[in-house]
């Protein structure tokens, strides 16, 4: 195991993560972009248009068919937000030439594919195909609404889009209906050349070895793009203290109620780097062993989950459970009680070894999942200096319990989302 | 002790005993790895709520039963074994399904430790009227999370409408009604019988010695006298209850899950039925394929879709499951489909472009541990040999696959829809 960071042009880095215990290679793109509303949708639909279609590949059927026949190469679009920016990602993952049947070329194949879906979309007069385009916002509109069904995700989007209202990280990461609505293949042409242009660009290959001249050829395609004005991608917003605690109520015809909590993060501990607040928020809500599992659901038989966790590079903790409406004061005043026990001291040793095992055991398990290792790889771009999991590990275990108490204490409330089951008729 | 040594052409192998107690050990090493997961399971679940031990008269169990003692079996006189998990920074967890109830954990250090907790407190049960009553409260929250999702409902709405008496149709946690009828005499009874070595079987994945851990569980499955355990699940007819059901709920967009039943011919699961099942079902409808172009064209479904062959003792189904504005015009599409490869026979690119597909996800999943283990839980309670999948990839026929085809019956099918509220 090794890492290995790469220059490979201007805004754009390369990340060879060495592992010799996978079948396969997984190399995938991440273009940075600060979220925007007027953009979000636009950019967030790119990934998805890409990814069923290029210049060499007419329809999505033909590219599937060539995935097939890369032993089902897989091909993955996403569009996340981590910080103040919108993440968008095209990744593939192909099994090692030695697993062909009929010695087949496959991981070359594969990178080449994917290097074609990128840089040479299939454009017809200065824009994306409008039938391309239309399906993939059919699809995007459904996933966007679709997001109301499951409670559970319905009442986190909606705790931080009130927390965070006149703020980058209160945006959608796909953006609205309305601006997916407006999207055709001109703006999304527009899109592509501005993302090539002005995205951070993290490319990330997790193999045994390198694959032969891949940066370079990176290299070679965005020499052919003029790259300016390359996205900051050190510029997260932290999030303010609250000068007074907001509480909304939606009512809907469920049968569970949810309770979602938003904390803001005392800056000091707000660096991904620190395992302070870390190590702090685990012990409030992370496993079994935390305050809130024991207390909120294993005592008080309250819920089947309670659980908190943190987002530092924002300076957000949160704290989810589902509840019986009857129970939502009786909840929320139980996880604040909790909170109150840790930023008091009340902390066991137990407890703090208990978190500090269970979390070290967790980082070092990264390494033996190349997909654990991309998403380690790619939402840690904020760190100025690389980290491995085992690093970070390290520092889990070198928090004290005043360095827990100190970043309990940088912990306060600022948003309360309560979903409640509408009142009997 | 017997012994069996598993190998595959991909550098793969397992080793399965079955010891003395009766109980079947499966260990894969993956030297290379730093973790291990690591799953004590046994052939218990939510169907299994009517039985005889050996040969007596049969006992009939409130529904949600298994799922409620996986959730006790954590506790003991001295703790709980999550207690346990936390000293050595393991994490723990258990689930319960229609047919088994395992027990697992994962980890990067510590290892056989791990193990003889995990062996420890599945083989130590204890509870009393007082603790199983507090479960009450949180498994009622559980049933309630799963009242709200739309995807769990439609599905269960499904299996409601397709089988008569067959307890597939069973909510794995019960009602808040059925689970009240718990009692500590009851979780006694249905773990003297299920838990017994006999009907039991341990996974271990990752960087271990096969040969400790096989002490290791020698040394922590106490022997107990085998029992012949008879399930009842009632006789069931061939025909469905009722071929479409409609619930709503508070969703954005309406959801489906289309499901065919098939003809029972044998009470187990095989093998190459899943794996000719498999590619018919990419034949059909997967990515590759006429009908999912179609459908993601004409607007009919989105990146929801899915398929699966769903079977186990003595029920078989295929489902297929998405978001539509539409689903009766995807259950037309799927049917038209099915009389038209019945008709023109299956396309030799599109089968050969689907196995070669098939053959990599395959490989693929000796990627992860955690996916290892899991596939050997299936290999344990159906009893078959995990690698045996990608030597079948290899040599399955094209003639083979479209046999399968009689798996599905227009008259047979199921179509349960979630709504959004008016």
């Amino acid at each position: 195991m090794s890492v290995t960071k790469f220059e490979i042009s201007k805004g754009t880095e390369g990340l060879f993560i060495k592992n010799s215990r996978f079948k396969t290679t997984l190399v995938s793109f991440n273009f940075y972009l600060p979220l925007e509303k007027e953009k979000a949708a636009l950019f967030a639909l790119l990934p998805f248009v890409m990814t069923t279609c290029s210049k060499d590949y007419s329809d999505f059927r033909k590219l599937n068919f060539k995935l097939s026949k890369l032993y089902g190469a897989e091909l993955t679009a996403s569009a996340e937000k981590t910080g103040d920016y919108q993440l968008l990602k095209m990744s593939i993952s192909v099994i090692g030439d030695k697993y062909a049947l009929d010695g087949e070329v496959l991981t070359a194949e594969a990178i080449k594919l994917l290097c074609s879906l990128i840089f040479e979309p299939k454009i017809i007069n200065g824009a994306f195909c409008e039938s391309d385009v239309e399906r993939e916002k059919r699809k995007a509109i459904e996933h966007i609404k679709g997001e109301f069904s499951e409670k559970r995700i319905y009442a986190k989007n909606r705790l931080i889009s009130e927390m965070y209202k006149n703020d980058a990280y209160g945006i959608p990461k796909c953006g609205t209906v309305e601006d997916v609505e407006k999207i055709n293949g001109k703006s999304l042409f527009a899109a592509w050349q501005e993302i090539l242009t002005k995205a951070f660009v993290r490319v990330n290959v997790i193999a045994d070895n390198m694959p032969n001249g891949l940066f370079d050829d990176i290299a070679e395609r965005f020499s052919a793009v003029e790259r300016n004005n390359i996205t900051d991608i050190y510029n997260t917003k932290k999030t303010e203290e609250a000068k007074e605690v907001k509480i909304i109520t939606e009512k809907s015809e469920v049968n569970q109620g949810k309770l979602v909590m938003g904390f803001s993060l005392d800056k000091e501990f707000s660096d991904p780097c620190v395992a302070d607040s870390f190590v702090a928020a685990d012990i409030f809500g992370g496993g079994p062993y935390s305050k809130l599992f024991s207390n909120v659901r294993e005592k008080m038989s309250l819920c089947y989950y309670c659980s908190a966790r943190s987002v530092r590079v924002k300076g957000l903790v949160t704290v989810e459970s589902g509840i019986e409406a009857k129970n939502a004061e009786k909840t929320q005043e139980a996880v604040l009680e909790q909170l109150k026990m840790l930023k008091e001291g009340n902390i066991t040793d137990d407890e703090i070894n208990s978190s500090v095992l269970a979390l070290s055991d967790s980082l070092n398990r990264y390494n033996d999942s190349s997909e654990g290792l991309e998403s380690w790889y790619s939402t840690r771009i904020f760190d100025k200096q690389l980290i491995t999991p085992e690093e970070y590990s390290e520092k889990v275990k070198a928090v004290t319990k005043d360095e827990i108490i100190k970043a309990a204490n940088g912990i306060k409330l600022h948003t309360v989302f309560l979903l409640l089951p509408e009142d009997e008729k | 002790m017997k012994r069996e040594i598993f190998e595959s052409s991909i550098g793969e192998s397992y080793v399965k005993a079955v010891l003395p107690s009766g109980v079947t050990v499966y260990v894969f090493e993956k030297p290379q790895y730093n973790s291990c997961h690591a799953i004590y399971g046994t052939k218990y679940g939510s169907i299994d709520n009517c039985f005889s031990v050996n040969g007596g008269e049969p006992i009939k169990v409130p529904d949600g039963i298994a799922h409620y003692l996986e959730h006790k079996l954590f506790e003991s006189e001295e703790g709980d074994a999550f207690d346990r998990f936390a000293k050595t920074g393991a994490s723990a967890n258990a689930f319960t399904s229609f047919d088994r109830t395992c027990y697992l954990f994962s980890c990067s250090d510590r290892v056989y430790e791990n193990l003889e907790i995990l062996l420890d407190f599945v083989g130590h049960p204890y509870f009393t009227e007082e603790t199983v009553r507090k479960e009450q409260g949180i498994i009622g929250q559980e049933i309630r999370m799963y009242d709200d999702s739309p995807s769990w409902r439609v599905t269960f709405n499904m299996l409601e409408n397709m089988y008569h008496n067959h307890p597939i149709k069973i909510d794995i946690a019960g009602t808040v009604e059925s689970i009240a009828q718990i009692n500590a005499d009851l979780l006694y009874k249905c773990y003297e019988t299920f838990y017994n070595p006999s009907n039991m079987f341990v996974c271990v994945v990752g960087n271990v010695d096969t040969e400790r851990v096989l002490e290791i569980c020698k040394k922590m499955i106490a022997d107990k006298p085998k029992i012949e355990i008879e399930r009842f699940f009632g006789s069931e007819p061939q025909s469905i209850k009722n071929p479409f059901v409609e619930q709503k709920l508070s969703v954005a967009n309406p959801i489906f899950c289309l499901g065919f039943k098939q003809k029972i011919t044998s009470p187990f699961r095989r093998l190459k039925s899943k794996v000719c099942v498999s590619l018919l079902l990419e034949i059909l409808c997967g990515e590759c394929s006429p009908l999912y172009e179609e459908l993601i064209n004409n607007g009919l479904i989105n990146d929801e879709f899915s398929y699966e062959y769903f079977n186990g003792y003595n029920y078989a189904c295929v489902m297929f499951d998405g978001e539509s504005d539409n689903p009766k015009a995807v259950e037309k599409a799927i049917k038209d489909e099915i009389k038209r490869l019945r008709k023109n026979g299956i396309d030799k690119k599109l089968f050969s472009a689907v196995k070669c597909g098939l053959y990599g996800d395959a490989i693929r999943q000796y990627n992860s541990v955690r996916g290892i283990c899991m596939n050997l839980t299936e290999g344990a309670v159906f009893d078959y040999d995990i690698l045996e999948e990608i030597k079948l990839l290899k040599s399955v026929t094209l003639d083979d696959v479209y046999k399968r085809l009689d798996i599905f019956d227009d008259d047979l099918s199921v179509l349960s829809v979630v709504n959004p509220l008016e």
